[in-house]
């Protein structure tokens, strides 16, 4: 798109500042947009992005600067006026209703729809928008129960039926398996070709070189940079967003094996996963991989009892346990840290300290059964210097933390169980790069004490850096084990794509 | 086949079907209970009532849907019927249309303040309708004209005979003013919940109020229409209340919104939101009565059991709702999404991982 800049911006955002009490989000920052790009923006967590969305769309509004539709000065005091402009965002954890079905989530904020529902029209309305997207989904199935990336496709729809111009995607392929972002950037780069201007915001650095026209980077509220695809290397791109080049991007790690934590003997779950079979050792990391729908959480929550499995051999240290509940898991040394830490994994409003302390409650018991608050706060304190959680108090509730920081207190609750075998779901989804380097040196130290590791993760190269192991899923099907040697991308994705292929190793 | 009885049947409609079974039930097993249970007294009994709490229902429906809950329904019942027997028996003359407008205006004005406070004010509704729950009634026992109780010598001919009076007949089986004005409401608000701009987003609003709030629907104005709705058809039903009891002290209808939400959540209404629809809400209604009046007929149990065993049943139908309806929903929405028939082997291919 080398004739972007030749059209007129269809989006001027022109010297935008915004504090919220002592922290300064934005300063001063401009940024053109132009019809018909993909336009990323990168930066870490707290560089401002989030901030310029919530303006843009109109939940916050700006201290100071300005935004220009068409070159005409526009307003956006709520969402209502941002729809108006055709400014729409989509999110990485999608915004339906559950309980509404395909077509009415579509048409549920239209303005222009009358007073009374017309269902066969909306109906055929939904399914021409669908198709014109090249998308096969029935427009009378309700979301609740559809795939993320179903759902995420139906606010696309959404926002293509408001005659969208401005189409802001916030880490839109977090949650995708590989063959969902490929077919998402697929509609991204045929919305660009009808002349939509997308601003794409991603931590995923491969995407971003794939996908964008021009990239631009905050750092802490502040402008750095703009450039066209062709100009930005992955260097530029990572020292501009930290300020400072990272060196272990991921770091390499020799593991030293230690004795069977675990082994999983023919573990199998009707209609979800069947015949399982691996074993972990200390100091080991045995990664996780396929595409999303392969079942491997699933096999998290069978071993942490929350879905046990129907049936199948859970050999922990040579003694076999059926595991029927996380109570139970937790006793026999295993933790698991879910992917969701908005929903499940952490009590929002609570502060650091009560949510570590959650699970092993019963141990800052004094002899009356009252909560021993010293104790709690020792181990908040622990974790906060062992992991750098970053935050003025342990007392601080958990909401008020970066996703990273989030992360660490997650990470926390689940090490101060004292468990042999950490099961981690995703730990590094959706925080920024210097946190993220910051997880894996953690998991490596974790290994390094003897624990035994099971990551389950979506980014690849995350996987290929990290695992000593890699147990490949498909479906519920266990594809393979390759070792660290073996295993590249192609293997990888070709195994959780499904092309059969001899496992090298199978346990 | 199996995918088109998936697409047009949906886990909510067994439940209301499963009700009209149990309806039945009920009604077989107590005809051979009770004697002369099959007969045109009964039908008449039951239907009046149920058209009442329906109502009450209907309207607490409205604000279920919203994830919020009207606690006051059955005060405003009370407090409307109380003022406008009182009007009534100070303005004999007063039009009779003068009079229904002037309690389902009344209700509604109680509804507006809870809808104020919950949707402006930003109180939690259970909080809110808790105070004016007290509030209304205190007003309704507090109020000083004459005597304390409405009494029907006091009322006009003409209200008397709307209770008595029958519509029409099939065979002994009568349909009254107030069991047809609760067939109305029925209809009216069914095809509002369903057809109506308004309707759907009561349900949006429920099912994700964070993404209406993002999705810029006017949030705040539905709910308050909802909370003003439920307060009209409290009114609304307060009128009904009237019509068919005449005799009222300050103490009617309370305790009834314990009933219409009861009615709302047997019925299949969620309290979670964004699940429900009227003729859920209705049966649930009938189906409380029915069991209500029954079990006062029958004389193998105590009256005082009555009570505990709506309360049963209440838990009951949440129990069901988590356990069953969700199961079927499982069933019903695996997967979804196929971007280019990539996924077509999916099916195969589990099936074959069974059987591995």
């Amino acid at each position: 798109m080398a004739s972007v800049e030749a059209k007129a911006p269809v989006l001027q955002i022109r010297h935008i500042s915004k504090r919220f009490d002592t922290t300064q989000a934005l300063d001063d920052v401009s940024l053109d947009l132009f019809p018909g790009e993909i336009h990323a923006l990168m930066g870490e967590n707290g560089a401002g992005k989030s901030t310029l969305i919530k303006i843009m769309t109109g939940v916050y509004h700006s201290d100071e600067g300005e935004m220009l539709l068409d070159g005409r000065p526009i307003r956006v005091n709520n969402s209502v006026d941002a729809q108006v402009y055709g400014l729409a965002a989509i999110y990485q954890e999608p915004m339906v209703y559950p309980d509404l079905n395909v077509a009415e989530n579509i048409f549920i904020s239209h303005r222009s729809q009358g007073v009374i529902v017309n269902w066969r029209k909306m109906y055929q309305e939904a399914e021409k928008i669908l198709a014109e997207l090249d998308v096969n989904l029935d427009v009378r199935m309700p979301a609740r129960g559809l795939t993320l990336a179903a759902q995420q496709t139906i606010e696309i729809a959404k926002a293509i039926s408001l005659d969208v111009r401005v189409l802001i995607m916030d880490e839109p392929t977090a949650s995708l398996s590989a063959h969902e972002v490929e077919q998402l950037f697929k509609l991204t780069r045929s919305l660009r070709d009808q002349g939509v201007s997308i601003l794409f915001i991603s931590h995923r650095m491969d995407e971003v070189f794939e996908i964008a026209d021009r990239v631009t980077v905050f750092r802490d509220g502040r402008w750095i940079s703009t450039l066209p695809r062709g100009e930005i290397t992955h260097e530029r791109a990572i020292r501009d967003m930290v300020g400072r080049e990272i060196e272990d991007f991921f770091a390499k790690r020799v593991g030293q094996r230690g004795e069977q934590l675990i082994a999983v003997r023919g573990l199998n779950k009707e209609n979800v996963f069947s015949d399982i079979n691996f074993e972990v050792y200390g100091g080991e990391v045995l990664g996780f991989a396929g595409l999303v729908g392969s079942r491997r959480t699933d096999v998290g929550l069978a071993l942490f009892g929350v879905e046990p499995a129907d049936s199948g051999e859970i050999i922990l240290k040579g003694k076999a346990e059926k595991i029927h509940s996380p109570e139970q898991a937790l006793r026999v040394g295993i933790a698991y840290m879910t992917e969701d830490r908005r929903q499940i994994g952490l009590t929002m409003p609570m502060s650091i300290t009560s949510n570590i302390s959650l699970p092993m409650l019963h141990q800052y018991l004094s002899r009356f059964g009252l909560i021993q608050r010293q104790a709690e706060e020792a181990t908040a304190e622990h974790y906060r210097d062992r992991l750098s959680i970053r935050t003025p108090s342990i007392q601080q509730p958990v909401a008020m933390l970066s996703g990273g920081n989030q992360q660490k207190v997650m990470l926390s609750k689940w090490l101060n169980t004292r468990p042999q075998v950490l099961i981690l779901d995703e730990p590094t989804r959706g925080i920024d790069v210097g946190a993220k380097a910051e997880v894996h040196h953690i998991i490596n130290e974790l290994a390094a004490q003897g624990l035994g590791i099971i990551l389950i993760s979506s980014d690849m190269p995350e996987i290929l850096a990290m695992s000593d192991r890699i147990l490949v899923m498909r479906e519920g099907r266990q594809m393979g084990i390759f070792t660290r040697q073996d295993a590249t991308q192609e293997i990888v994705l070709t195994a959780a794509m499904g092309q059969d292929r001899s496992p090298l190793e199978t346990a | 086949m199996m995918q088109r009885v998936k697409r047009y049947f949906r886990p909510e409609q067994l439940r209301e079907l499963s009700l009209v079974f149990l309806i039945l039930l009920i009604f077989l097993f107590f005809g051979t209970q009770i004697e002369g249970y099959f007969s045109p007294r009964t039908f008449n009994r039951v239907t009046s009532d149920v058209a009442i709490i329906a109502v009450v229902a209907m309207g607490e429906t409205l604000v279920l849907l919203t994830r919020n809950f009207d606690l006051s329904v059955g005060s405003i019942v009370g407090l409307t019927a109380f003022f406008t027997g009182k009007l009534l028996t100070f303005n004999p003359d007063l039009l009779p249309v003068g009079a229904l407008l002037f309690a389902i205006g009344l209700g509604a004005a109680l509804g507006t303040l809870n809808g104020v406070l919950v949707a402006y004010g930003k109180v939690p509704s259970l909080i809110v309708t808790l105070g004016t729950l007290a509030i209304y009634r205190s007003i309704l026992v507090a109020f000083p004209a004459g005597t304390k109780n409405v009494v029907t010598q006091d009322l006009p001919q003409w209200l008397l005979d709307l209770g008595g009076m029958q519509l029409f007949s099939i065979g002994e089986f009568d349909i009254k003013p107030v069991v047809a004005v609760g067939l109305v409401m029925l209809v009216i608000f069914q095809l509002v919940t369903s057809y109506t701009r308004f309707g759907r987003r009561l349900y949006a609003i429920g099912s994700n109020p964070e993404a209406a709030r993002v999705g810029g629907l006017p949030s705040q104005r539905i709910v308050l229409f909802a909370f003003i709705l439920c307060g009209a058809m409290a009114g609304l039903a307060g009128f009904m209340f009237l019509v068919r009891y005449g005799n009222l002290t300050p103490a009617a209808a309370q305790g009834m919104e314990l009933q219409g939400i009861a009615a709302a959540v047997v019925g299949g209404v969620s309290t979670l939101g964004g699940v429900g629809t009227m003729i859920g809400a209705m049966l649930g209604a009938l189906m409380i009565n029915l069991l209500q009046q029954s079990l006062l007929r029958w004389l193998v149990i105590s009256t005082f059991w009555v009570g505990a065993l709506l309360g049963l049943m209440i838990l009951i139908s949440v129990t069901i709702d988590a356990v069953i309806i969700n199961r079927l929903r499982n069933i019903w929405t695996q997967q979804g999404l196929e971007i280019n028939p990539v996924d077509e082997t999916k099916v195969v291919n589990e099936k074959e991982s069974h059987d591995a």
